[in-house]
């Protein structure tokens, strides 16, 4: 039993890490253009199938072709937000659906590029097993266990102490008292949102070898995050980390003693009970007054 | 007066179609489907276009209403127009139930939480094998009973349930939108608080819209499944719940003809043009964000816009 809960909570920390990821780069979106992205999830596909593209055809280092996928992710996220959601600021109905278009779009782009059906990745780091306990785990996943928490260390430090970092926090606080002293908020705009399509590339990148690369990838990590978010409560960085690791691990452990048909079921019913007794979450900062 | 000409004329126009395309029955089932599609886009319409409420579970809905009447006719032996009538009750009860926790939500709240619950009910049609066959699918669901000697076996006569049906619905929004409940819920969709500062109950006009938007979508979705005569999780995915957002947003968003309009393109276009599956939806989604940026009454305000530029 206790190898057993071992191995579903290094689990959940491992799916945690890829819901805290995504979870990531929308809280941070949100909060600077209060832009829900429902296409961040297809984003994070993207991500994995370039790396695998980069993988496979153009370099056979993994390392290499994760940065070079992290990095196009970054500009597609940046022409985004200037093509797509930049236009239609303060108009949330219509970013929304927008957003779902982009859905549409780039999942069926990807299937009549690459075809409907899921592609390998063979990296070194999935093959070699590290022992943990009395059990064996792949090297990946501890690999995106630890990349995670470097990325989020490296992200607090990032908003903390540089300049970019402060201009984020500062216009996702109060978009025009930023503006009114000096912060060029549309930089902000269209860095945040390269950054956040980044970190999708990244958990897209790292999930792709473990599990397989396919069309619809993206969707549950997308849900999850967002199931993450609101627990952790709707704008607060640290409140997606800890919201998205909640989520896996408790997701995990509940194959234990639930059907695994229904689990998804559960994480969708306790957002939702959430949000109706707890709005604000754990961490709950309400950006501007929504309710 | 012009307008009522050409009512009528579309009207007379679609009554023909079976005699006209007798030799076609192409033409006759991408007829049926637009019909089949804009039902729940009409239900729909009425709750985005109208009063502003971005469902991302609308397709769900549908379910509710088709695996109600499925498992009506099959398991119980109703007839088909009484399993209809308690699958489009049921919608309209889940819609009610389902829409008084979604509709304490607003803005991106109100989509999340709507497509939770649109998500948890794909997992429960997928999942509850005892009721709904799960993931394989409903089978052997009837067509109606002939009524005479009038069967619905063929096209040409299913045909005419299924516009029948669209013509209800879009009857039904019609006396909604020109109603004094068609006002308020565009007074919601404007400014909800100067709405209620007025003595507007918000939560019972969203709730009645929400139940009346679902109740359409599970007549649509009986009906569809009555032509395909298997109900399948896979016909209410979130996927198809972004397309029925798809159909009225490219239609054109709180138009009349909106959603006829938008399934006529959705389904009939590509079929046309004979674009490869997978292309078909890419280009659709490049047209909704287009539609969003440029063009945020649809087709049918473009089409508005150029009839007015050939009277002048």
């Amino acid at each position: 039993m206790l190898t057993a809960v071992l191995e579903q909570t290094l689990n959940g920390l491992m799916a945690g890490s890829i819901y805290v990821l995504v979870a990531l780069g929308m809280v941070l979106i949100y909060g600077v253009m209060h832009v829900l992205n429902f296409a961040h999830g297809v984003l994070l596909m993207v991500g994995a199938y370039l790396c695998h593209f980069f993988f496979t055809r153009l370099t056979g280092s993994y390392l290499a072709a994760l940065l070079l996928s992290i990095a196009a992710l970054a500009l597609i996220g940046i022409a985004l937000e200037r093509a797509v959601f930049r236009p239609l600021q303060g108009n949330l109905r219509s970013q929304v659906i927008a957003s779902l278009g982009l859905i549409l779009a780039i999942e069926h782009l990807v299937i009549a590029l690459w075809g409907p059906n899921a592609l390998q990745m063979r990296v070194p780091a999935t093959e070699a097993l590290v022992p943990i306990g009395a059990l064996r785990f792949p090297l990946q996943h501890v690999l995106i266990i630890g990349v995670t928490l470097a990325i989020i260390a490296g992200l607090f430090a990032f908003l903390k102490y540089t300049k970019l970092g402060t201009a984020i926090r500062a216009t996702s606080e109060d978009r025009q008292a930023a503006m009114v002293v000096g912060i060029p908020v549309e930089r902000v705009d269209w860095m945040t949102f390269g950054l956040g399509t980044a970190l999708a590339a990244l958990g897209g990148a790292l999930i792709g070898p473990l599990f397989l690369v396919f069309p619809q990838m993206g969707d549950a990590p997308m849900v999850k995050g967002l199931a993450g978010i609101l627990l952790g409560g709707m704008g607060s960085v640290p409140g997606a980390v800890v919201g998205g690791f909640i989520i896996g691990i408790t997701e995990a452990l509940s194959t234990l003693v639930l059907p695994t048909d229904y689990r998804d079921s559960v994480a969708f019913a306790v957002m939702v009970l959430i949000l109706l007794a707890w709005p604000r979450g754990l961490f709950g900062v309400r950006v501007r007054g929504e309710d | 007066m012009a307008g009522r000409i050409a009512a009528a004329a579309l009207a007379a126009l679609l009554l023909a179609v079976p005699a006209l395309a007798a030799q076609q029955p192409y033409v006759l089932h991408v007829l049926i489907l637009t019909c089949l599609y804009a039902i729940p886009a009409v239900g729909l319409n009425l709750m985005l276009g109208y009063t502003g409420l971005v469902s991302l579970g609308h397709m769900a809905f549908a379910g509710v209403g088709a695996y109600t009447a499925a498992v009506l006719m099959v398991d119980a032996g109703w007839s088909f127009w009484l399993a209809l009538a308690a699958g489009v009750l049921g919608s309209a009860a889940a819609g009610a139930a389902i829409g008084a926790v979604c509709l304490r939500f607003r803005t991106h709240f109100f989509m999340i939480v709507t497509l939770a619950f649109g998500l948890m009910l794909y997992s429960v049609m997928n999942n509850w094998d005892d009721v709904t066959r799960g993931a394989a699918g409903f089978p052997g669901i009837p067509r109606p009973a002939p009524i005479g000697e009038w069967s619905f076996g063929p096209l040409s006569h299913f045909y005419y349930l299924a516009l029948g049906g669209a013509l209800a619905a879009f009857a039904a929004q019609w006396l909604a939108v020109r109603s004094s409940f068609g006002r308020v819920l565009v007074a919601l969709r404007q400014d909800e608080r100067l709405a209620q500062a007025k003595g507007v109950n918000g939560m019972l006009y969203k709730s009645a819209v929400f139940a009346l938007g679902s109740a359409l979508a599970g007549l649509g979705g009986v009906l569809h499944v009555s032509f395909l005569r298997v109900a399948a999780p896979a016909s209410f995915t979130l996927a198809e719940s972004i397309n029925a957002v798809l159909i009225v947003i490219v239609g054109g968003a709180g138009t009349l003809a909106g959603p006829a309009l938008g399934a006529l393109v959705f389904v009939g276009l590509p079929e046309y043009l004979r674009i490869a599956a997978e292309w078909r939806l890419v280009l659709f989604g490049v047209a909704l964000v287009l539609i969003t940026l440029f063009a945020p009454q649809g087709l049918a305000g473009l089409l508005a816009r150029a009839w007015r530029a050939v009277r002048a």
